[in-house]
């Protein structure tokens, strides 16, 4: 396949393209779904093509084809240089990418144990673990929708600037949404995914059936001895999981210098955060958040970008202060910086955009008992399940799934649906304590149009925000 | 195409399976993308493609092909062959529908002229000006072409074609940070599309909405522009499918027979409006789309299904397959009769919201969820738009909504976007009893 990706590179050159790139990508995977403890089918997942993207005269094209013969690629890659010379008449500047150093290099994440190797049924079996252990916990489940899933993800990427990155990175996932009735009440446990990039060796550590059990009991406990809230101005314990979806929500999304400068503004829209914000305070001092694509066996893993940049830690936060933006090389131009390797695209038929990989809240030095200890009344948030953000990334809320009233440094009771609602500034700024262990949880990112849902970690340390407003 | 399909469903018999249906898709679609009044990228996508869907003694498998030689159809059959043999039964799957059947020509779901398209720029700049034009500052977007053919061919006699073509654009402008608007417009023929009318509603709003104040919690009637409301009915969408009802992702489950909405709401789903963007003419299984009353008057009369799941409640298809999950092709709300300016004249004291997203769930079963309005949102007084306001969330509960529906506009609008996925066509919606949440810190 290297040939036709050098080809198409060559074609746009010839055909008058100032930047050229080409990327090919092949997915080959499977996916289980099972429901009600019936397993729906098998799908098995094929896909591969080339996506060419240009400069010319200052204006972007990119064109795709799953049709791969010289013959469709030079038609591709004839429609991209056109569309692009076209779209350079409606432009103010001529788009122009930072200058970067490029490698050849070839990288793969090894598999203990292989997926590839191993039949449909014995992927099933893990599903029906799942099956088995949410039964034993004797907690009534009406509905269960569970979820496996597994491809090999390769990509070869050149472009006409002297990159060459091909890399395989396997990903496995199991993914389940729980409804537990009990006394006349129903609760539910949705979209809950365990996601690694490797082999099933993870997925049988990590022992999904166990947290969906775990689910199942916290559901039903909360249905028995669940109360209300407190509400109005208390303290809030977030676990790395909700300091993970705070961190993805409001740190990374709004740090994306591509939004920031309105490129996603009919989408995903903008942000409440300025190029000029660079070095002002966002949260207290024990704030640092980190975005990480190079965490091994991470859902969001890789170690070069799709504009063949490599990857590197980027401290969005440092000790409260904005530190740094996702850039790619179009973004990153225009403050005269460098791309800190943030472009990535979903597919062959997709542009790379800047994305996170894992955002995560850097830990702290309290441990989890010391969180805990000082909190005279509030809640200490397990797991969420609605939330969201306005798409200046600037006011949120997030309401609990599984979570606990703290009274007089103790963990008591279950309670229902606490509702933190908060600014992003208001939310950082009343972080007063970080505790010392991460943990991650994985996500669908969203963004970009059509659009690209790319596989991110989420998480951290757990924290404590003082005095903030809970609601019911 | 059919050749390739034919040689597949041959193949697949050969090995022994079951049900095969195999639905090939020829797509060219285009796209400008602009954001800051200029062109920010423009792509072309060419894709060839099968989708397969075997059964073997109530086992199922799927798979996409996109080569398409005989020795990889013969591969790939053999490798699902070899993958459902061990697997266990669907106990609940009952089959595919028997054809053939005979298929209408639908009006207005392709235009040549939209395949001959060579300047499509052209409309992004009508719509930039128009929205300019209106005050704003700063325009993003996006516009699409398409030409689409699908070739179905089923081993229960379905042989069936068909092409479509469409073209759309979604329209958001700025004034300042926060004072913006959006309009969209989406066909299925040229000489229908209206790129300026996209550009100027957003336009319009957005110098509306300038110098917002901090929005009030609370308890509010709210006009719902069409724009809003899609997104709630793309949303619900999804929870009328009988496979989202049974895996606990509506809240519709259990609600058969019921009142789930107020006595003025009828919605439909309808595969085969003329000029409407999820419009085909047969659905996954070869079954002619049709026209299926999903709530009447108030009442929760069908889910949408396949051909399995209709044989599992013992009625009839609804032609929505998706043969594992069935899935609505154009959502329609029934227009009511009042006209827009009669519909803000209800309001004594309440909120216009033009446009939300980001709706979550907290409850999937109850149906409580959230979403934040975006754009343009304004008090109203005595039926008079009196400021715009910012920073507001609506948090209710689905069911609550449709039952507190109190007025619809008599006119429709066809929405689809980024935001929207199934097309939805609304009128303005003015609901009573809107839950308003905002940030306090």
């Amino acid at each position: 396949m290297h040939e036709l990706v050098e080809f198409a590179i060559e074609k746009a050159q010839e055909m008058g393209a100032s930047y050229a790139e080409a990327r090919f990508e092949e997915k080959n995977g499977t996916e289980i779904v099972m429901k009600n403890g019936n397993p729906e089918g098998l799908g098995i997942l094929a896909d591969r093509g080339i996506g060419i993207r240009v400069l010319v005269e200052g204006g972007m094209g990119f064109a795709s084809t799953n049709v791969l013969t010289k013959e469709s690629v030079s038609e591709a890659v004839k429609k991209a240089v056109k569309l692009a010379k076209a779209a350079a008449k409606i432009r103010n500047k001529p788009i122009q990418f930072s200058e970067e150093t490029f490698h050849q290099v070839s990288y793969e994440v090894k598999m203990k144990k292989d997926f590839r190797d191993i039949s449909a049924e014995e992927k099933m079996n893990y599903l029906k673990l799942i099956e088995e252990k949410v039964k034993e916990t004797g907690v009534t489940t009406p509905m269960r929708f569970l979820r496996y899933g597994d491809f090999m993800w390769h990509k070869i990427f050149m472009n006409n600037e002297g990159a060459f990155v091909a890399s395989f990175i396997p990903r496995v996932s199991v993914t389940y949404n729980l409804v537990v009735f009990e006394e006349g009440q129903m609760e539910q446990a949705p979209f809950v995914q365990r996601a690694f990039s490797g082999g099933l060796e993870l997925i049988e550590k990590d022992q999904p059936w166990e947290w969906a059990a775990k689910d199942a009991k916290a559901l039903q406990k909360l249905i028995k001895e669940g109360q209300k809230p407190p509400e109005g101005k208390v303290d809030v314990v977030i676990s790395p999981e909700v300091a993970g979806i705070a961190v993805h929500e409001s740190v990374g999304h709004p740090y994306e210098l591509d939004r920031i400068m309105g490129r996603e503004a009919a989408q995903a829209g903008e942000s409440f955060v300025k190029p000029e914000m660079l070095g002002e305070r966002i949260g207290s001092e024990l704030v640092t958040v980190i975005e990480d694509p190079t965490v091994p066996n991470s859902w969001g893993f890789y170690l070069y970008d799709d504009e063949g940049v490599k990857a590197r830690p980027r401290y969005l936060i440092k000790n409260g202060i904005i530190n740094e933006f996702l850039m790619n090389r179009e973004y990153a131009a225009y403050l005269g910086m460098k791309s800190n390797a943030s472009a990535r695209a979903i597919n062959y038929n997709r542009e790379p955009i800047v994305r996170m990989a894992n955002t995560y809240l850097a830990p702290g030095d309290h441990s989890f008992e010391e969180l805990i200890e000082d909190v005279k009344l509030g809640v200490y948030m397990v797991s969420f399940n609605e939330w969201n953000i306005d798409d200046r990334r600037f006011q949120q809320r997030y309401i609990g799934r599984e979570a606990y009233l703290i009274e007089n440094g103790e963990i008591k009771h279950p309670v229902r649906k606490p509702i933190l609602e908060i600014t992003t500034k208001g939310l950082w700024s009343s972080v007063d304590a970080v505790g010392k262990e991460i943990e991650f949880y994985p996500g669908t990112c969203g963004k970009g149009e059509p659009g690209q849902g790319v596989p991110v970690w989420m998480g951290g340390a757990p924290a404590r925000l003082r005095e903030v407003v809970l609601r019911r | 195409m059919f050749e390739v399909n034919e040689l597949i469903l041959k193949k697949a018999k050969e090995l022994g399976f079951g049900d095969v249906v195999v639905l090939a898709h020829e797509q060219n679609r285009r796209q400008v993308r602009f954001a800051n009044n200029e062109i920010t990228v423009a792509k072309n996508w060419h894709t060839q493609k099968v989708e397969l869907f075997v059964e073997y003694q109530k086992r199922l498998a799927s798979t996409t092909l996109t080569a398409l030689d005989e020795n990889t159809i013969e591969k790939t059959l053999q490798m699902l062959m070899k993958s459902v043999k061990n697997l266990a039964a669907k106990e609940d799957y009952y089959g595919i529908a028997e054809g053939p059947f005979k298929y209408k020509d639908i009006p207005e779901t392709f235009d040549e002229a939209i395949v001959k398209l060579d300047k499509p720029n052209d409309y992004v700049e009508v719509a930039i000006n128009a929205a300019l034009e209106e005050g704003a500052k700063r325009v993003a977007g996006v516009l699409y072409t398409e030409h689409n053919k699908l070739y179905l061919t089923t081993n229960n006699g379905v042989e069936a074609f068909d092409e479509g073509t469409g073209i759309e654009i979604s329209v958001r402008a700025f004034i300042g940070d926060e004072e913006s608007g959006h309009g969209t417009n989406s066909v299925r023929i040229l000489k229908e599309f209206d790129p300026e009318s996209a550009g100027r509603k957003a336009g319009e709003i957005a110098k509306l909405a300038t110098n917002p104040i901090q929005g009030e919690a609370g308890t509010f009637e709210v006009v719902f522009d069409p724009l809003a409301f899609a997104n709630l009915l793309s949303y619900m969408s999804f929870m009328t499918s009988a496979f989202a009802v049974e895996a606990g992702f509506s809240f519709l489950v259990g609600k058969l027979g019921q009142k789930v909405a107020n006595e003025n709401v009828t919605i439909k789903d309808i595969g085969n409006m003329p000029n409407a963007y999820g419009t085909r003419k047969f659905d996954d299984e070869g079954v002619p789309t049709r026209e299926t009353t999903i709530i009447e008057n108030g009442e929760l009369k069908t889910y949408l299904l396949n051909t399995s799941f209709a044989r599992k409640y013992k009625t009839e298809t609804t032609a929505n397959a998706g043969l594992l999950m069935p899935e609505a092709w154009n959502i329609y709300l029934e227009p009511g009769d009042y006209s827009k300016d009669e519909i803000f004249g209800e309001v004594k004291h309440g909120i216009y919201i033009t446009n939300v997203w980001y709706t979550r769930f907290q409850n999937y079963v109850t149906g409580d969820f959230s979403t934040i309005p975006r754009d343009g949102a304004f008090l109203i007084e005595n039926g008079e738009i009196v400021k715009p306001i910012r920073n507001i969330r609506v948090s209710d509960n689905f069911q609550h909504i449709l039952e507190s529906i109190k007025a619809l506009g008599k006119d429709l609008y066809h929405i689809h976007w980024w935001e929207v996925n199934t097309p939805v066509f609304t009128p303005y919606v003015l609901v009573k009893d809107v839950g308003i949440t905002k940030a306090t810190k």
